[in-house]
């Protein structure tokens, strides 16, 4: 089947480039869904800007910055409190968000001696944070203060300090991921390779495209620890500002989220000759055979095995216990992205769960190639989904449960079908074997609510 | 005993208390039924903000984005909000109300937005000959004050947008301020409990929506197009804040010579009862036996707690200015000390508040209000000047500062996400004092047993 | 041949990440990279991988050999030439799928 033209939007034909149903024996050179580009206004997407692909999902994870804001005080506001990316040094970054706070005054004088002032009374209230990034918004784009003049007579009065500055306004390009690719390559022109770290272990990496949600970052640390590798810099989970300036000291990139942070991989290959190897660092046999090819990349292949089989006789016998119950279910994944292709094998060969339906918010045309060859024949694949797809798409492929956003799964909770939060987990981590086991244990606690029956219930005919 | 009124003294913010404009509109706008906002700026002005609901509600709500980008900012981006009022209009045939919400960025770039509705208007017009859609442009820059203003600036748009007068209906309207679903279910209660028959602006009950065995999806406001054009032929308005939604007020009264009356944010007994006096006042109808008897319930639940347990507990208090000063007079009321008091915004001069004033007199302890406020101003007295605090009332944003300093902490306001349905729980009168003040108690219990503080005086309570 | 050659493209696609690099370059040398090394990894003997890029290539192409071989079983049958025409025959297809047909639009972007 081509792309399809869904009911809900007969009168907005532009999205059938958008939406594609798999048939058997199609493959991405027949049909790719359009993506990356301007959503039509009116539409409920369910898109962010590119500030907060930035800030949001890069920057604020890291553990021991200030992130300031400038601008006025809802992007700061609203990109606070919504994930959850927990760090080994009390959260820090999950307690605070700093804005300038611009004002009418700023706005039509400009805002360069507030953002000064708010620069300075930060660190002078953190004390014990030397780092900071700094991230202009419509606002100051469109005034044109210039941030950079500020930050360097900020650096020049306080020698200790070090900022870095993203410049990517809300408005500019059509999504989150414009602000991942401006955080990536401003990261790597301006602060990689201004630091040397120290070299413990002959084995070195940085894993990027991890962001330590619920302790991801955590689990694989412990695996890392196990086969004497060290992570020069994890982007950017749990890391520090300093660990990612050393990130050009890796003899390895090991990459999971290539959408968010493939970009800085790929600069560091053509940088500065490292090569970049992506990895599914969710499921089983996915896990397995990224830890091998470390493994085979450093000549550890042994000590790999060992660490397979030590996990897999831990957890694989619970893994089965709940594949044995949810065999057959079938999943909608609605995220980002990345974890369309992460996970519609993962769930299908781990736990016999098919996906049936994936909607990718800011992914582009290399997400969608990886989930389309990945994915099921039969399932629905949607750039850029809309509200009304989303009902008309439930209508259609009947999931049990939804991997997406809180904002989502309580409108699916409506029409009583579970959710699991696709971003932030519900009980993570869900990577590695262990993380796995938390996935496939939510799944079928979400599944198997009695609250499922009783909602379809008519007390009236009970 | 002293009461200092200052504004935050530092530049920037660290942990805001507010968000905003463009926020508070697209909350006001929640309570209108077959309304769904148009926020024209950046995608994340409108995603974000319904996370914040989603969050807070535990429901999903309908916004729309103009989806502006880089093109917009050099060429201008009507033409976005035009596709996007058609787009919408096609697509969602019950759609009655579109309120276009600006931001920071299209007010800089300068949109045309009144010239923009006209033309949407005319293109609808063709399209739809038959289909009255109410298009209404809200401006909310968000560098201006906070989502207060913005909430006020959208409730005042909807009413200069659909009010007229033709005759008289005899209904009170009631402009209820920022308000959950929970506040809302009194403000009806007490009104049918007066025979009232009455307008609530915005309507946010049935925000609180059902798991149905039909799968509907209810989740919406209450208050209709119809609602809204007959504000106009009310026979006076009840504002029950000063800063939310009060404008609104203003416009009938000088429009319609619909007569106003504004009273304090009625939390706490006598609060409630000068807004009952109100709309007893206003309407004619008296005040009733059943609410004599919830006052004396909630006086008589309230009488256990407040010089056992309540007095000289020092309290700070953050938020909304309305909602901050309305728990501050609470406060007083059952023996509480409301020490200090952060208003998350700007936009207002403090000190010239009635309420500010009346709290001053007669305070037998010290009391801080500070204007313009964020979370730092808090964190900051208890880590590094050794203020004391015993409890925090506020909202979610503060919940680091009760749980890395040990303080019990009560949630009230927007939002509150990490405690259980508490939009269902009013705190407005006499039951939201009791839901309220026993909320405190119990709070205070719990702490008193975990940090092992006489929590032996609960034996035999 | 033509069979065993779709039996195998169908494994990569649905399982390697290495064919969707950002860029047509990137995979390019990717599918040179990782399937000569399977080819060598079943043919024998192989060189000791000297860069750090062939390392990588290798580690990927050391995990695809094996799932191939146990997969597979007919490929065990396979001489050192009829292994060369397929995996020539594997990579011209790769080649295809993912560069010189593929719709995506990023694949020609000239920075990353």
């Amino acid at each position: 089947m081509p792309m399809v033209l869904l009911e809900c939007d007969k009168d907005i034909p532009e999205r059938e480039q958008h939406v594609y149903i798999k048939a058997e024996g199609e493959n991405t050179t027949m049909f790719l869904p359009a993506s990356n580009v301007a959503t039509i206004p009116g539409t409920l997407s369910e898109r962010g800007c590119s500030f907060c692909g930035a800030k949001l999902v890069i920057g604020a994870v890291i553990k021991d910055t200030i992130q300031l804001i400038h601008g006025p005080i809802g992007c700061a506001y609203d990109t606070w409190h919504t994930k959850r990316y927990i760090s080994d040094n009390d959260n820090f970054q999950l307690k605070y968000a700093w804005s300038s706070g611009m004002k009418e005054s700023h706005v039509i004088f400009g805002g360069e001696k507030q953002l000064e002032k708010s620069i300075n009374e930060a660190f002078d209230a953190m004390p014990e944070s030397k780092r900071m990034f700094l991230y202009t918004t419509c606002t100051t784009a469109l005034i044109g203060d210039d941030t950079r003049a500020v930050a360097r007579r900020v650096m020049d009065q306080r020698p200790d300090v070090d900022i870095f500055i993203i410049e990517c306004p809300g408005f500019a390009g059509v999504s989150q991921s414009k602000g991942h690719h401006v955080l990536n390559i401003s990261w790597m022109n301006d602060k990689v390779g201004t630091l040397e770290p120290e070299i413990t272990s002959p084995y070195t990496i940085n894993f990027i495209g991890d962001y330590n949600i619920q302790g991801d970052t955590f689990l694989l640390q412990e695996y890392w620890d196990r086969l004497g590798i060290q992570v020069i810099a994890h982007f950017t989970g749990n890391a520090t500002y300093d660990e990612l300036r050393c990130m050009h000291r890796a003899q390895l990139n090991v990459v999971n989220c290539a959408r968010s942070a493939g970009y800085i991989a790929n600069e560091l290959k053509k940088r500065y000759g490292i090569p970049r190897l992506d990895m599914d660092a969710w499921g089983f046999r996915y896990m397995a055979d990224g830890l091998r090819k470390i493994g085979a990349f450093f000549g550890i292949e042994d000590k790999v095995e060992q660490l397979i089989e030590e996990e897999y006789a831990k957890y694989k016998p619970q893994l089965d216990w709940y594949r044995e119950r949810l065999t057959g279910k079938k999943m909608a994944i609605w995220t980002g992205g990345p974890r369309l292709w992460h996970w519609t094998r993962a769930v299908e060969e781990d736990l016999g769960v098919e996906v049936v339906a994936m909607s990718s918010k800011f992914g582009h045309q290399e997400d969608f190639e990886k989930a389309i060859a990945r994915g099921r024949v039969g399932t629905v694949y949607i750039d850029d989904a809309n509200e009304k797809e989303f009902f008309e798409v439930i209508d259609m492929v009947r999931p049990d449960v939804i991997f997406t956003g809180p904002r989502v799964g309580e409108l699916v909770k409506k029409m009583h079908i579970p959710y699991i939060n696709g971003h932030a987990y519900h009980n993570g981590p869900y990577m590695g074997f262990l993380g796995f086991v938390n996935l496939a244990r939510d799944m079928y606690n979400a599944v198997k609510s009695p609250m499922w029956k009783l909602a379809a219930q008519d007390i009236r005919e009970v | 005993m002293s009461c200092t009124v200052i504004k935050k003294k530092r530049a920037g913010v660290i942990n805001p208390v507010s968000n905003c404009q463009p926020c508070g509109a697209q909350y006001a706008a929640l309570g209108i039924k077959d309304c769904i906002s148009l926020v024209h700026g950046g995608q994340g002005c409108s995603m974000f903000v319904r996370l914040v609901f989603a969050q807070h509600f535990k429901e999903n709500f309908e916004i729309a984005s103009s989806s502006l980008h880089e093109d917009a900012a050099v060429f201008g981006g009507g033409k976005r909000v035009e596709e996007g009022i058609e787009v919408m209009a096609r697509r969602y045939p019950d759609l009655r109300v579109i309120p276009v919400i600006t931001t920071c960025s299209t007010e800089i770039i300068g949109d045309d937005i009144e010239g923009t509705i006209r033309n949407a208007k005319a293109r609808l017009k063709k399209i739809f000959p038959d289909r009255e859609i109410h298009i209404l442009p809200v401006h909310t820059p968000s560098f201006r004050s906070t989502h207060v203003a913005g909430y006020n600036e959208c409730i005042t748009a909807m009413v200069k947008g659909m009010a007229k007068q033709t005759t008289a209906n005899g209904k009170l309207n009631i402009f209820s301020g920022w308000a959950n679903p929970g506040d809302v279910q009194v403000f009806k209660s007490y009104c049918q409990e007066m025979m009232v028959d009455a307008t609530i602006i915005p309507d946010m009950e049935p925000l609180d929506s059902p798991t149905l065995p039909s799968k509907e999806v209810l989740t919406g406001g209450g208050t209709t197009v119809e609602d809204l054009a007959g504000t106009g032929d009310a026979l006076g308005s009840l504002c029950c804040n000063r800063y939310e939604g009060v404008d609104a007020g203003r416009y009938l009264e000088d429009s319609f010579d619909v007569p106003m009356q504004l009273v304090n944010t009625p939390i706490g007994i006598r609060n409630t009862d000068a807004m009952l006096h109100a709309i007893s006042d206003m309407t004619g109808k008296p005040i009733p036996e059943s609410l004599v008897k919830e006052r004396g319930l909630a006086i008589d639940a309230l009488t256990d707690l407040t010089h056992m347990f309540f007095a000289d507990k020092k309290v700070a208090i953050f938020g909304n200015p309305d909602l901050v000063i309305g728990l501050a007079q609470f406060c007083k009321e059952i023996e509480l000390d409301p020490a200090l008091l952060l208003l998350g915004d700007d936009a207002y001069n403090f000190s010239r508040d009635p309420r500010i004033k009346e709290l001053e007199e007669g305070l037998d302890h010290d009391m801080e209000v500070v204007a313009n406020a964020d979370l730092w101003e808090l964190e900051d007295r208890i880590k590094n000047q050794g203020i004391h605090y015993d409890l925090i009332l506020g909202h979610s944003k503060g919940r680091y500062v009760a749980i890395d300093n040990n303080i019990p902490m009560v949630r009230v306001g927007f939002p509150t996400f990490d405690r259980a349905g508490m939009y269902r729980q009013p705190i407005i009168g006499y039951r939201g004092a009791v839901i309220l003040g026993e909320l405190i108690a119990n709070t205070l219990f719990s702490h008193m047993e975990y940090t092992h503080d006489r929590e032996w005086i609960l034996n035999t309570w | 041949m033509e069979n065993k050659i779709e039996q195998l493209t169908e494994y990569i696609q649905k399982d390697c990440l290495w064919q969707f690099f950002s860029r047509a370059w990137d995979r390019e040398e990717n599918i040179e990279g990782v399937l000569n090394g399977t080819e060598a990894l079943l043919t024998g003997p192989v060189e000791e991988a000297t860069s750090d890029m062939d390392r990588c290539h290798m580690a990927d192409a050391k995990v695809l050999s094996r799932a191939f071989t146990s997969s597979f079983g007919w490929i065990r049958d396979m001489n050192k030439e009829e292994l060369h025409a397929l995996f020539q025959g594997v990579k011209q297809r790769m080649r295809e799928i993912v560069i010189t047909s593929s719709h995506n639009e990023e694949l020609h972007v000239k920075n990353y």
